[in-house]
């Protein structure tokens, strides 16, 4: 059953048509990830399943509700409340200086779930182990590394417990030798089966870890299916074109 | 030369001198103090107030902020106060209704200017702000109040603290205009005693004063810059 089916999304910026007719579905416990050049949105399609970007048309479902039906958006209440089964990770972190890494964590359990006190510092304290950064709980996020940082803030995102995990070229940012640690996290939550989608550069990680993976350019899904397909015998001469140049 | 030979003859150099000048200029450095503590208490959350008012959705609301600041930084800090020690009461009707205490109506007229430029101050904190940390607070549920108090207030004020610690220590300054509507502060006792002594010792006194006063502020706005580092 699929937990996030998109039906002819169409976004355009004045004249610029970013999106055009993306249609898709994401069952439970996927991993896709979703690559293309630069400027073909994809970027753009992952932000507005969680209302990032305003879409002009088109439907979004997630888990059954409706985000947006046939591009009519119910009322704020109830897009928050969709949203709220989603968890970003951003390409620049965006984790908030002025709190500690476990503030981060925290705060949107405390302000947003009202969840008390001591369970957010128990599950806060876990997750900080799990991703290998328990001595950094009283860190500011200034004094991290960015493999450090994108950690932190994928726990941020599951601290609220979400049950699709999205990530924005969560290691576009990073240097070369800092991609690993961000991405062996990743692969740990695939392996514990969180619905991810990833808007990545990193052919190794979809090729390996994803089990659908989403080909765009220009605004158009060009074609996708399994790494496998993708990867060995794409059907269109845009795929092969770009998958040579990343390949490489 | 006359000046230099009143500067150090010896009668006004004396401790005895200096410790007689003291007593009232310290009195009148009490109002400074007061005068500054009273503006900058009301005239920041009121700042902070008018930065909402113009980056607001509401356009009406935005163009009254921005009319306001527009006025209240295009117009002398002296003119605005002497307006409203002298100018007010001269409205025909209602006029006689706001005859102000002198020294209100310049904490009202400090108060006013102030707020305008500290608004000013919060908005450019504003822009320098990352618009990834609204999308975070977004994706993360927050609403529009635990947003600004929570992730966009604190970050503001951090990034405004070295501008705010500048407009503050003008404001220290600033309080020397209450010698133009006559309330009694440290440069109207140092004045007086400049007139009746005929020497500038007095002079020197109130810049060692002031000097003290924005010191202390420096250092403490240097405090707070270092509890809110964030490292």
């Amino acid at each position: 059953m699929a937990i996030i089916q998109v039906s002819n999304l169409k976004k355009s910026f004045g004249r610029l048509d970013v999106l055009k007719q993306i249609t898709f579905n994401v069952n439970k416990n996927d991993v896709v990830a979703v690559i293309g050049p630069s400027g073909s949105g994809k970027s753009t399609m992952l932000r507005s399943l969680v209302h990032l970007e305003q879409i002009d048309a088109g439907s979004i479902c997630v888990s059954g509700e409706y985000l947006v039906k046939e591009g009519i958006y119910p009322k704020l209440q109830d897009i928050k409340q969709i949203t709220a089964k989603m968890g970003m990770v951003f390409q620049h972190f965006n984790l908030f200086p002025h709190l500690t890494v476990q503030e981060n964590l925290e705060i949107a359990p405390r302000l947003v779930k009202k969840e008390s006190a001591s369970g957010t510092r128990q599950r806060s304290t876990e997750l900080l182990e799990k991703i290998g950064l328990a001595n950094k709980a009283k860190a500011y996020p200034a004094n991290l590394s960015g493999g450090q940082k994108q950690r932190v803030a994928i726990a941020r995102a599951l601290m609220m417990n979400p049950e699709i995990l999205l990530f924005d070229e969560p290691t576009s940012a990073l240097d070369p030798e800092l991609t690993g640690e961000v991405l062996q996290v990743m692969k740990d939550l695939a392996e514990e089966h969180m619905t991810m989608i990833v808007v990545t550069h990193e052919m190794g990680f979809a090729q390996e870890v994803a089990n659908q993976v989403i080909f765009m350019d220009d605004g158009e899904i060009i074609e996708s299916g399994h790494p496998s397909e993708i990867f060995t015998k794409p059907r269109f001469e845009r795929t092969k074109a770009f998958l040579n140049r990343s390949l490489k | 030369m006359e000046t230099l030979f009143c500067f150090w003859g010896n009668p006004f150099m004396s401790f005895d001198y200096i410790i007689s000048i003291l007593k009232p200029m310290l009195e009148g450095a009490q109002m400074t103090v007061l005068l500054f503590i009273i503006a900058i208490i009301v005239s920041i959350p009121l700042g902070f107030l008018l930065t909402m008012a113009v980056s607001s959705r509401i356009k009406p609301l935005s163009w009254i902020a921005q009319g306001y600041i527009y006025v209240m930084r295009g117009t002398p800090l002296l003119l605005q106060l002497l307006f409203i020690c002298f100018g007010l009461p001269m409205i025909p009707v209602i006029g006689e209704y706001l005859v102000l205490d002198r020294f209100v109506a310049a904490c009202l007229g400090f108060i006013l200017n102030y707020a305008a430029y500290f608004a000013e101050i919060f908005r450019g904190g504003l822009l320098a702000l990352d618009k990834g940390q609204y999308e975070a607070s977004q994706v993360l549920g927050l609403n529009k109040w635990q947003m600004t108090t929570k992730i966009i207030m604190p970050q503001m004020f951090r990034i405004a603290l070295p501008a705010l610690a500048n407009e503050s220590v003008t404001l220290v300054k600033d309080t020397a205009l209450l010698y133009a509507v006559a309330v009694p502060e440290l440069l109207h006792f140092a004045e007086t005693a400049v007139n009746r002594d005929f020497t500038i010792v007095p002079f020197v006194v109130a810049g060692i004063i002031y000097l003290i006063m924005t010191l202390v502020l420096t250092l403490i706005f240097k405090w707070i810059e270092k509890r809110f580092r964030f490292e």
